[in-house]
């Protein structure tokens, strides 16, 4: 059943609340029912969701450091070099006196701190969020934390990834499949994870405005030149789902699955009980339940898992 | 009456910012009191236009922006003396070694335009440029008030900055000195976007439900705004949702006090309106939904202008 070199599947949407870390979570739980040793890393930073659906708790809490220049006051020749050079104007400088840092600005490219004549620039460190890793119903998990107030969203994703490839280094055979379930948006943070996975499966949802940002993600995609299928969430919406799904197949956009509204979705969602986890014994024939189980078999073949 | 810039944000996407903006949005138009203006700062995923289109296809102006910077190579300057690689100029790692051709290569994507090689490298062998990072967009709704909205340019990553932008954007238009209430429609998240966003207003309306996600990211929304020192008041959507963690929620929302403006009870009303094209005010005005909405839009207004204190 093992696998030579994980797979990575990238769960993503464009739009917000179509469904992403519900699909994330379950199709987790669906390659753990059946044995397979699979990852689940939590990539929406500024508000990582996937632990409450597994009602779990934040463990191994690690800070992110992000680069800050602390001028020594006592070196600083009052030139205005840093200042000059600092592309993000992060420190503003007055004719002969101390530059002032604006910390919020500054993109941690270390330029002040390299070209300091006087070596007056030390490079100092703030956190601007945090990694956590913990297991959660057989689930190995990674989860990483924007500080509330910080910007650099970016920065913990790139923190999670490189945790991501100094595990896979040192134990390349440890995970059978890992998934990505990212923010929404087709911003920075989207983009570095969808760059590094094998796959992508955007969650949307036959709505105009699903339609519409489905677009926009499809257009990063291609731009970062992924295979991807569509899982088309709440499909029993009617209204504009006929003309949503005439406009898919006119555009070529493969369709992986569809999950339509159901009631034990709902509930699984806020008790932090996954619906495809075999012990939470939800109702096996109930509507959501069939569709995961489907999208599942569609997923293991495109992937070559049989 | 005091010009109010409102936006409508929420931590958790999907939970109804679109739908409620535009719904307030006309409701202001209405009000023979209020002068209106919406925005979309969603730069990511602008929908806004969506349910406010163009009164007339003819008159949709168009604004480039050129706010993000990118590092571009001047092979002909290279001395091939890989001191950007060894030196770690980089530290976005958006340079790497050609080892073909003897030169560094540039990961467009990874550039955050810094500079830094443009200045280290002895040989002046990279330049920086300004290149596209979105477009700004601005037409007269068919409900007769000014839509103003970005998009990014994708893969440009400057999200926040843009927000910026159409901000300025804002205060240059005609209608902007006469306007009372400028309604933005903002991002989900609490990142670079939704702190660009809530920078410098007036008063901020955070849309939530009332799941385990749903309270999670509201409590991380309200805490970046209470950092910025702005007044603000909860919508609770789906708020008659049958879930077992109402009472979780509930218990928050009395603990802690925060203004609630209103709830809004699910209502399949408000994808419909959707699908039609319209508010859901326009398209179902006696729906449940739409009288909830009704009821907050004179509770901001309280808050906006009558409350003794702003």
């Amino acid at each position: 059943m093992k696998t030579k070199k994980p797979k990575i599947v990238c769960i993503t949407g464009g739009k917000g609340g179509t469904g992403k870390t519900l699909c994330a979570v379950n199709i987790a739980i669906m390659f753990k029912n059946e044995g397979y040793n699979v990852l689940l890393i939590d990539g929406d930073v500024e508000n990582p969701n996937t632990y409450l659906l597994l009602n779990g708790k934040l463990e191994n809490k690690i800070e992110v450091p992000f680069f800050m220049p602390q001028i020594l006051e006592d070196r600083c020749s009052k030139c205005g070099l840093c200042s000059q050079n600092c592309a993000s104007h992060a420190l503003l400088y007055i004719d002969d006196s101390i530059p002032i840092l604006m910390s919020s600005l500054c993109s941690g490219c270390k330029l002040c701190y390299k070209i300091c004549p006087e070596n007056a620039i030390n490079p100092d460190f703030k956190t601007i969020g945090w990694t956590y890793s913990t297991e959660i119903s057989d689930l190995s998990l990674l989860i990483g934390e924007l500080k509330p107030s910080e910007a650099r969203s970016a920065g913990i994703v790139e923190k999670l990834i490189e945790n991501l490839e100094n595990d896979l280094q040192k134990e390349p055979n440890k995970f059978d499949i890992i998934i990505f379930d990212t923010a929404p948006g087709a911003h920075c943070d989207v983009e570095l994870l969808i760059d590094k996975s094998d796959i992508v499966i955007p969650i949307t949802e036959p709505t105009r405005f699903g339609k519409l940002d489905l677009g926009r993600i499809i257009e990063l995609i291609n731009l970062l030149k992924k295979d991807y299928k569509v899982i088309v969430n709440r499909s029993s919406l009617l209204g504009y789902k006929d003309q949503f799904l005439a406009e898919l197949q006119e555009e070529n956009i493969k369709v992986l699955g569809d999950i339509p509204m159901d009631s034990d979705i709902v509930d699984s969602y806020c008790i932090g009980k996954p619906l495809m986890d075999k012990e939470n014994g939800f109702n096996n024939n109930g509507a959501g339940f069939i569709a995961f189980t489907h999208i599942y078999e569609n997923l293991k073949k495109w992937l070559e898992f049989n | 009456m005091k010009k109010k810039l409102v936006g409508v944000v929420s931590g958790k996407g999907g939970v109804g910012k679109t739908s409620v903006t535009a719904s307030l949005a006309s409701l202001a138009k209405q009000d023979l009191d209020v002068e209106v203006i919406s925005m979309d700062c969603d730069v990511d995923a602008p929908n806004l236009a969506i349910i406010l289109p163009p009164d007339d296809q003819s008159k949709i102006e168009k604004k480039d922006i050129f706010a993000t910077l990118k590092s571009e190579f001047l092979e002909e300057k290279c001395s091939n003396c890989k001191l950007c690689i060894e030196d770690h100029f980089c530290e976005f790692n958006a340079l790497s070694w050609d080892e073909h051709n003897s030169i560094p290569k540039i990961d467009y994507l990874k550039c955050e335009g810094c500079g830094a090689c443009k200045v280290l490298c002895p040989t002046h062998a990279f330049k920086i440029d300004a290149v596209k990072s979105g477009e700004i967009i601005s037409f007269r709704c068919k409900k007769g008030f000014p839509l103003i909205y970005g998009k990014t340019q994708l893969g440009s990553t400057t999200s926040g900055k843009l927000v910026s932008d159409c901000k300025e954007y804002l205060k240059n238009i005609k209608e902007f000195n006469n306007t009372d209430l400028i309604l933005i429609d903002g991002p989900p998240g609490i990142g670079c976007p939704v702190i660009a966003t809530i920078a410098n207003l007036d008063y901020v309306i955070t849309i939530c439900e009332p799941t385990p996600s749903g309270l999670h990211d509201l409590m991380r929304v309200i805490e970046v705004i209470q950092q910025f020192n702005i007044q603000f008041g909860v919508i609770v959507n789906k708020s008659d949702l049958q879930s077992p963690f109402q009472d979780n929620f509930n218990k928050y929302i009395n603990d802690t006090g925060h203004r609630i403006l209103g709830k809004i009870p699910f209502d399949l009303s408000i994808p419909k309106a959707m699908s039609y094209t319209k508010t859901v005010i326009d398209y179902a005005p006696d729906s449940k939904s739409s009288m909830a909405i009704k009821e907050i839009y004179q509770n901001l207004k309280h808050e906006l202008w009558n409350n003794i204190l702003s």
